[in-house]
């Protein structure tokens, strides 16, 4: 063979390959299936390190063949591609094989906990905000609540960033039509209470506040003692443990109404203007439905 | 000049030594900068590399980021202003602290100094 003919070879080879994927990057991963979610189409891996992509740790990964969540169990250890968009915005699995099956689990992990009914009232446990004062989710009866979780160091931009980006927009939004102002309140609670301390949360708040510090009278940032984070937690079916030197979470947004009650819960997918929407409708709904709800409770 | 050449021959070990020495400092710089550009890849690449990402502030893009005379926030590029910066984070950017240690800032910054 010449070696013009071999060059041809290589080349046509390598456009095909890139013409197959185009725009997407591919990383080897390795690690051990810790929980799925037929439901959301996800497996949460506990990983090795993807040289060029990230650091070992645990979290949930979207696949792109919905039976392979059918077909993996907890306990797999698995190999798999990480595909991302050339922009980085977003991310799946591809080519998931199941290396040892071996440590699968009989029975089924535990369930996340029960998270509170919708319809069901809040518990007001006690919060320390950015400020250093105690406050409780009671003190904004009468407004409508949209409330996330967050850790500061969170370095995943489609997480916890994400959400506070989300929130900065619509807090944004909201002062821009002052009657909106007096019904509605941004809660973001810090489940890693030993380094978001009230002095970080205030730093971590300006930032997405534009430094405008009268911006905490709509948009609390609290965390609380590991014990009523854990039971606050619980009632919102957020799950979060530590992992190496990092946090691994789920996302969750609540929204709560003015009496105090579940209205709806966010976990995947959400946009920010379907978040804004549902916090003015929640407001502005008139008394009788609000009443409703509440009487629905009882 | 026989005499010469044993001589040199007897010292030829030095010549190797400082030879050695001479290049230690360019291998140590390299292998810090190969150890950066891994924990660059896992740590900062997923926002600085990035872009469109959801969020309130683009991550900037740190090519050259010690060509320049300011950090992106304005700040003196220095090595002191960069490893706070990583440590205690900067405005959205979240904070490394505990999360990478000092050796690991160090080939950081290595790195960084290399990307142009």
């Amino acid at each position: 063979m010449s070696l013009r003919k071999i060059l041809a070879i290589i080349i046509a080879s390598f456009s095909f390959a890139t013409a197959c994927h185009p725009g997407a990057k591919r990383y080897h991963m390795r690690g051990q299936v810790m929980d799925k979610n037929v439901a959301t189409n996800e497996i949460t891996i506990d990983h090795e390190d993807i040289p060029g992509f990230m650091a070992a740790m645990t979290m949930p990964y979207k696949v792109k063949d919905p039976a392979v969540v059918q077909e993996v169990e907890p306990g797999d250890k698995i190999a798999a591609d990480v595909v991302t968009t050339t922009d980085g915005t977003d991310y799946w699995l591809e080519d998931v094989r199941i290396t040892d099956e071996s440590g699968r689990k009989s029975t089924p992990p535990p369930s996340p906990p029960q998270r509170l009914a919708v319809g069901e009232r809040v518990p007001s446990l006690p919060l320390v905000n950015q400020d250093g004062k105690t406050i409780h989710l009671d003190d904004f009866k009468g407004r409508a609540v949209l409330l996330t979780f967050v850790y500061t160091r969170c370095p995943m931009p489609n997480f916890c960033p994400r959400l506070s980006s989300q929130f900065a927009r619509i807090h944004e939004d909201l002062t821009k039509t002052p009657g909106l102002i007096a019904k509605t309140h941004l809660l973001t609670v810090s489940f890693d209470p030993k380094y978001d301390t009230a002095p970080v949360l205030r730093r971590y708040g300006l930032a997405y506040l534009d430094n405008d510090a009268s911006g905490f009278a709509q948009w609390d940032f609290a965390s609380a003692v590991p014990s009523d984070l854990r039971k606050l937690a619980n009632a919102f079916g957020l799950i979060y443990f530590e992992q190496g030197n990092q946090i691994a979470h789920s996302m969750d947004i609540v929204l709560i109404s003015p009496q105090g009650n579940i209205v709806k819960y966010w976990a995947t997918d959400w946009t920010t203007a379907e978040l804004e929407d549902a916090l003015r409708t929640e407001a502005t709904a008139p008394p009788a439905r609000q009443t409703v709800q509440a009487g629905r409770l009882q | 000049m026989n005499r010469h050449l044993v001589t040199y021959v007897r010292w030829w070990w030095l010549l190797v030594v400082a030879a050695m020495l001479a290049i230690w400092p360019t291998c140590r710089d390299r292998q810090a900068s190969q150890r950066g550009e891994e924990l660059f890849q896992q740590n900062c690449a997923i926002c600085h590399e990035a872009s469109n990402l959801d969020l309130k502030k683009q991550p900037p893009k740190l090519e050259g980021l010690f060509q320049s005379k300011t950090l992106p926030s304005g700040a003196p590029a220095t090595d002191q202003q960069v490893r706070k910066t990583i440590i205690h984070g900067l405005g959205t950017m979240p904070a490394f602290e505990g999360r990478l240690s000092d050796e690991d800032v160090k080939n950081l910054l290595a790195y960084l100094h290399q990307l142009k």
